[in-house]
């Protein structure tokens, strides 16, 4: 039921872009379903991925091939509560992914039960927010028993941001976007030992065409925070042009390089 | 949750590393009668000396029966730290901040400077993340659809109807969710009796997560009933009793207690069954209980108050309060911080005479034998001594076990001898008790029967509230040692021996 539009690459352009030992999943947009982001070790690595449970088993994607959609159902108004003045004038356009899950729309919570990480993650998982680009702000809040929010991230903060997750664990907040349009989120999980992985996290949030997410570019640059193997340009194209199912619709499609940087 | 400056923890952890390592030769300066070491409690300050023996002088910083909590250095503090070979801490928590810079700005460079409660993790201590909302640290209850039904001809469009058909209990029981953005919806309330409205529909797979009210402490039974429905058709599925425990105890109740991590009340659409679904907390698997099998425990900490708001009305009048599992609770611990209180679990007294050993060794390499032989005596020694305070704790039944103290200072030894911390004045002895928590504490005792009530001799004044309460309610009020000795107690053995003869005399 969920519509996971899947991005197909053109295989021609993906055989000569995709680097060897790139992963074997193609770009998805999820619109609809759970999901989590969360850490696992890959090879070893501590690595940051996204756990899409959208399909008939869950599958570990890469952060840089995966799109989540808002869809336009996703929209309404701020309260007249001053509690939530937080998001903008009473009345004004947002748009929330709920804490809860609504059918109707994407469900990202973030988890710390992947078995691979339940040797190395100690007691907690520093969560950390680097940056936001997008057209407007970006708003992450858990609801309280009788209505308090409580703020995780927001893009009025200064970066980085850091939360903890504490180990095998899975959560839902929600997500809250102030103007239709491509984000991405320059997030990073990582232990007081020395595990850490830097991704963006890209959001696609009303009408419009989501693929245009695959190739927004996160407002601080990666740099310094954790040691990066750059190997070639911090920018690798790994594919050009691609298919939408429903659609036909070009894409390009933007992947960060990893920087894995345990071990 | 508090959102906190990256990884000062990790920071201080490696300054506290570093300044091991490169100290190694400042042993041996001292004025010749032996290393100067300074602690900033008399606890601490214990167990250097009996790891340090005659090779040592130790002061303590906090005089007999002072508060580390509240405690403020003093200019001659200063000059002990800046004349000291070695400094312990425990740790920021405990200590007052003020006491804390005075070491850090006046300890001689070169010279360990050791946060134990932190440092010590890495020799086996057990530390407890801590709790910024007791409220939150309960367990958290949802709802969860599991299987696929396929045999039953459920597809992805099918939904599955929960209704609540029967509660059985002293008050009323409320689930309802509060959305996003602030508005509360009802799913089951049995305030206005239980009809065809007291019911939800979930998809296949779904997962969700609701606040439990109830109105008055006691045993409540849920009965709910599932059914399949497919288009038009709904075909009946299981039912079963689900059983909480509000404010009392719940042992005895059922075989399993279910009273932390994650749990859901699941309808499992290929056996048709209705069980429970656990996260213990930490762990990576998850175990089913049968209903009949399982007690959902609301403790007294999820004592709250209703809003004066209309939207909440259902939950009673503004002011009054109910039990209440949240929906949400993540935010119960302060991020990256950890209850200082380590040494109320004798393994990590252990733990800490271990660190302190090995710290000594480093600053007086000549002495590293003496504090070889004394640490083997010392440990040797704890070890007899957590077995005695597990046997004289484990005599007390497992249902009288609740701890009602003063401060939030008996976590570590409630999870280390199988007891309960039911409720405490205020978390920190720096705070004054608002007039909720005080209601709240009146609760907990009224509640749970307990016959004594724990205060802490350096806290005697600031307990007024605790002995107050107690002779309100008329239960006996008994000493417990937290931060501190007095004239009576002089040594971390004896002070953890008489808070367990303590716990068995007041509650047997």
């Amino acid at each position: 039921m969920p519509r996971l539009i899947r991005v197909l690459l053109a295989a021609a352009a993906a055989l000569l872009l995709v680097p060897p030992a790139a992963h074997a999943d193609a770009p998805v947009v999820i619109a609809d379903g759970h999901v989590d982001l969360g850490p696992r070790l890959v090879d070893s690595r501590w690595t940051l991925q996204i756990r899409d449970d959208t399909g008939d088993g869950p599958v570990w994607r890469e952060p840089a091939d995966v799109v989540l959609q808002v869809a336009d159902v996703a929209k309404t108004t701020v309260p007249d509560d001053p509690a939530y003045a937080f998001l903008g004038t009473p009345g004004t356009d947002v748009w929330v992914l709920p804490q809860v899950q609504d059918q109707r729309l994407v469900w990202p919570g973030w988890n710390t039960q992947d078995p691979s990480i339940a040797e190395v993650v100690g007691r907690e998982v520093d969560w950390r927010l680097h940056g936001v680009e997008g057209p407007g702000r970006f708003e992450l809040f858990l609801t309280g028993n009788f209505g308090a929010p409580e703020t995780i991230f927001s893009s009025e903060r200064p970066y980085p941001q850091e939360t903890g997750v504490e180990a095998g664990t899975h959560v839902h907040g929600n997500w809250v976007f102030t103007a239709p349009g491509a984000y991405s989120l320059d997030v990073e999980m990582a232990t007081v030992d020395g595990h850490a992985d830097r991704a963006t996290l890209r959001v696609h949030v009303g009408p419009g065409d989501p693929a245009t997410a695959f190739t927004t570019e996160p407002s601080v640059p990666p740099s310094g925070a954790t040691p990066a193997q750059p190997a070639g340009p911090s920018w690798v194209w790994i594919a050009v042009g691609g298919v939408l199912v429903a659609g036909a619709v070009a894409a390009f499609v933007l992947r960060r390089a990893r920087r894995g940087t345990d071990d | 949750m508090r959102v906190r400056a990256p990884s000062r923890a990790a920071a201080s952890l490696c300054a506290v590393l570093l300044a091991v390592t490169a100290c190694t030769s400042a042993g041996g300066q001292g004025d010749g009668d032996g290393l100067s070491v300074v602690a900033t409690t008399e606890i601490l300050a214990d167990l250097v000396r009996n790891v340090g023996g005659d090779r040592v002088r130790v002061d303590s910083l906090v005089p007999p029966g002072g508060d580390p909590h509240s405690y403020e250095p003093t200019p001659a503090d200063a000059k002990k730290v800046a004349a000291a070979d070695v400094t312990f801490t425990n740790h920021l928590l405990l200590e007052e901040q003020r006491l804390i810079k005075a070491i850090d700005a006046n300890a001689r460079e070169g010279t360990p400077n050791v946060s134990l409660a932190e440092a010590s993790e890495t020799y086996g201590a057990h530390v407890i993340p801590l709790v910024e909302n007791v409220g939150l640290d309960v367990l958290w209850l949802g709802l969860r659809v599991r299987g696929d039904g396929k045999q039953r001809g459920a597809t992805r469009t099918s939904e599955v109807r929960l209704t609540a058909t029967a509660v059985e209990g002293p008050g009323e029981l409320v689930a309802y969710l509060t959305e996003s953005l602030g508005k509360p919806v009802v799913y089951f309330d049995s305030g206005d009796g239980l009809s065809d409205v007291d019911s939800t529909t979930l998809p296949p797979a779904a997962h969700t997560h609701l606040n439990w009210a109830f109105t008055a402490p006691g045993t409540y039974r849920l009965t709910l009933r599932a059914s399949l429905v497919n288009g038009g058709d709904e075909m009946p599925l299981g039912q079963s009793t689900f059983t909480f425990a509000v404010g009392v105890d719940p042992t005895g109740i059922a075989k399993t207690v279910l009273d932390e991590g994650h749990t859901d009340l699941t309808v499992d659409l290929d056996t048709g069954e209705l069980y429970t679904f656990n996260d213990r907390a930490g762990g990576t698997t998850q175990e089913v209980v049968p209903a009949a099998e399982a007690v959902i425990e609301v403790p007294n900490k999820a004592i709250t108050t209703v809003p004066d708001d209309a939207r909440f009305a259902f939950l009673g009048s503004g002011g009054t309060s109910v039990h209440q599992l949240p929906q949400a609770v993540l935010g119960k611990h302060v991020h990256g911080e950890i209850d200082p209180h380590l040494w109320q679990d004798v393994r990590n007294g252990r733990a800490y005479a271990e660190l302190i050993r090995d710290t000594l060794r480093t600053a007086d390499p000549a002495g590293a034998a003496d504090y070889d032989r004394n640490a083997r005596d010392y440990l040797t020694r704890l070890d007899e001594l957590d077995e005695q305070v597990r046997d004289t704790v484990a005599a007390v039944p497992r249902h009288r076990r609740h701890l009602v103290t003063t401060h939030d200072g008996f976590g570590y030894f409630a999870s280390a001898y199988d007891m309960t911390v039911a409720g405490f004045v205020v978390p920190n002895p720096a705070q004054e008790p608002s007039v909720e928590d005080v209601r709240k504490l009146t609760e907990t005792i009224r509640n749970l029967g307990v016959p004594a009530v724990f205060m802490e001799p350096n806290l005697a004044q600031r307990g007024s509230v605790l002995t107050q309460v107690a002779r309100d309610q008329g239960v006996q009020v008994c000493l417990l040692y937290g931060d501190s000795f007095d004239e009576r107690t002089r040594d971390y053995a004896d002070m953890m021996r008489h808070n367990a003869e303590e716990i068995a005399r007041c509650l047997a």
